[in-house]
């Protein structure tokens, strides 16, 4: 990939749905995912029969190896297209880490290449009974053998290894991650879908939480949920008949990580360094630099990812992220605070993998935030995941 | 038998399960380019030979800690009466970046600290079955 996408600007959202976020639906998981696809397309403007493409990511991202069945704990885009009862000609699907970025840029690439006139994308998660990430294995194969037997397993465990690192190399205080948490939870607060609508979090409520896998406690991770988001994605050019103001999607990148190393390990240089790779090329690919984003929505799936995607982005100095979140740096009702996490994020809303970032996006650069909206909202950024893994996508008000 | 998951030894690994078990941290290296390789792949990470023929070469077990983390829940059986513990990631001497997750057996009030040098020690889980670990030196 070099140089300017040559798709830029010439796809578009065009209409969204979400569904209540919730510990566990009182519904299957596949019906939530119709009747939220089905109110995505109206929201378009559009009938079922015009959806001819239907574009996911379905991993069930629990670690404790349950059954997984499609339409009840996933849902994919063949499950979905068949049960809307539509006959799509482009269904497929992005498999591994970075979920949303996989799949919008597969949503992207084919519009523009002429495979599908308006795909339905969908992510559609899952909180399936008994401790979210417990595991009863007495034997470890095939990699976990490396690991397992250790005791180092799961993604708190994970994430607790560069989180560490980070506050050691840079002198950081776990208080300083008090910031993000209050900041997602306040921003959370205020959307009616949220899980933790009308529930904000204050620092002293973070500070006495106990610590699980130091230094992650509770609030460091957000919380699994049963919830559904679709969006309906066009040409540039059909999305002018529509009711509602386009929003372009300008350029993304993904991460790939280039070492080869144990499950679940991630050290802290390979995040920074493989994060900065992929940053250089997204501006390359959307034709932008990071002072033109106004709305840097960072994935906050852990709240280490907001420190880590504030540096890697380079929307703070390298090593001073905490200090930034701490100064008030992220406070997005604070005139010049940086939007990070304006749309609750995922500690805001409860665990939609990225779908929080994607939305606050669309809906602030539609200028369709009712009383959310921010006066500058033109050049967009949704995170997702770790930025060696994850990726990001750039979206724009105004095609340039 | 602790109860804790015991690894089952493969293709790829059982050379390093069986000199573990005689408390030997023996690492996978590749045959053509001689680097160590945590964990053995079928392509040489390194060199990316598709005939690694890796051999397990016994390694001075020592190394320095780059960073760790106190578990204070156990989300695999036969962990909780060791809670809460230590898990370090340990940079091993012999090769830059190669790194091996462990137990600290120094227990949760070692004063710990980046850079830190450690030594491979072993848990005897069952006869037969020994897992690297590690302890300040």
């Amino acid at each position: 990939m070099s140089g300017r996408f040559a798709a830029s600007n010439k796809v578009a959202i065009v209409g969204y749905a979400h569904s209540q976020v919730c510990r566990r639906a009182d519904r299957p998981l596949g019906v939530l995912a119709v009747d939220t696809a089905r109110a995505a397309i109206a929201d378009a403007g559009l009938r079922f029969e015009q959806i001819d493409g239907f574009v996911s990511s379905a991993l069930l991202p629990s670690a404790a190896g349950q059954v997984v069945e499609d339409g009840v704990s996933t849902v994919s885009s063949a499950w979905l297209a068949q049960h809307v009862g539509v006959k799509a000609r482009y269904v497929a699907g992005f498999e591994g880490i970075g979920q949303i970025t996989g799949c919008v840029s597969i949503a992207v690439n084919a519009v523009a290449s002429g495979a599908a006139d308006y795909v339905l994308l969908h992510r559609a998660l899952h909180n399936p009974a008994g401790r979210y990430h417990a595991n009863p294995m007495r034997e470890a194969r095939g990699l976990q053998q490396w690991t397992a037997p250790q005791g180092f397993f799961g993604p708190l465990a994970m994430i607790a290894l560069p989180y560490n690192e980070y506050l050691q190399r840079f002198g950081a205080k776990r208080e300083s991650m008090a910031a993000v948490a209050v900041e997602a939870r306040k921003n959370g607060a205020r959307i009616p879908w949220s899980f933790w609508h009308d529930r904000p979090l204050n620092a002293d409520e973070y500070l006495s939480a106990p610590k699980l896998f130091d230094p992650v406690c509770r609030y460091d991770c957000d919380i699994p949920v049963d919830g559904v988001a679709a969006f309906v994605l066009s040409s540039a050019d059909r999305a002018k008949d529509l009711p509602h103001p386009p929003v372009y999607i300008a350029g993304y990148a993904a991460g790939a990580p280039t070492r080869r190393r144990l499950p679940l390990h991630w050290p802290l240089d390979d995040i920074l360094d493989g994060g900065a790779q992929m940053a250089r090329r997204l501006w390359a690919h959307a034709g932008i630099a990071a002072t033109d984003v106004d709305l840097p929505q960072v994935y906050d799936g852990f709240s280490l990812f907001v420190w880590l995607w504030l540096e890697v982005l380079g929307l703070c100095p390298p090593g001073e992220a905490h200090r930034f979140v701490e100064a008030a740096g992220i406070d997005s009702d604070r005139p010049g605070g940086l939007p990070a996490l304006s749309g609750g994020g995922a500690l805001g809303n409860g665990r939609m993998h990225g779908i929080p970032q994607m939305l606050e996006c669309y809906l602030q650069l539609a200028r369709r935030a009712g009383d959310r909206q921010r006066d500058r909202a033109t050049i967009g950024l949704a995170c997702h995941s770790s930025p060696h893994f994850g990726g990001a996508i750039v979206y724009s008000a105004e095609p340039f | 038998m602790s109860g804790r998951p015991v690894p089952v030894p493969d293709e790829s690994s059982a050379p390093f399960w069986s000199a573990a078990a005689e408390h030997v941290l023996a690492v996978a290296r590749c045959a053509r380019c001689g680097q160590f390789t945590m964990p053995p792949d079928v392509v040489c990470p390194h060199c990316h030979t598709t005939d690694p023929r890796f051999e397990f070469t016994p390694v001075s077990g020592r190394g320095t800690v780059r960073s760790w983390t106190v578990v204070r829940q156990a989300l695999l059986p036969g962990f909780d009466d060791d809670l809460p513990f230590v898990l370090v990631d340990v940079e091993l001497a012999e090769q830059a970046d190669l790194r091996l997750i462990g137990r600290l057996l120094d227990g949760v009030g070692a004063d710990l600290h980046v850079g830190d040098a450690v030594a491979v020690g072993f848990e005897d889980l069952a006869p037969g079955v020994a897992i690297p670990a590690f302890e300040l030196t």
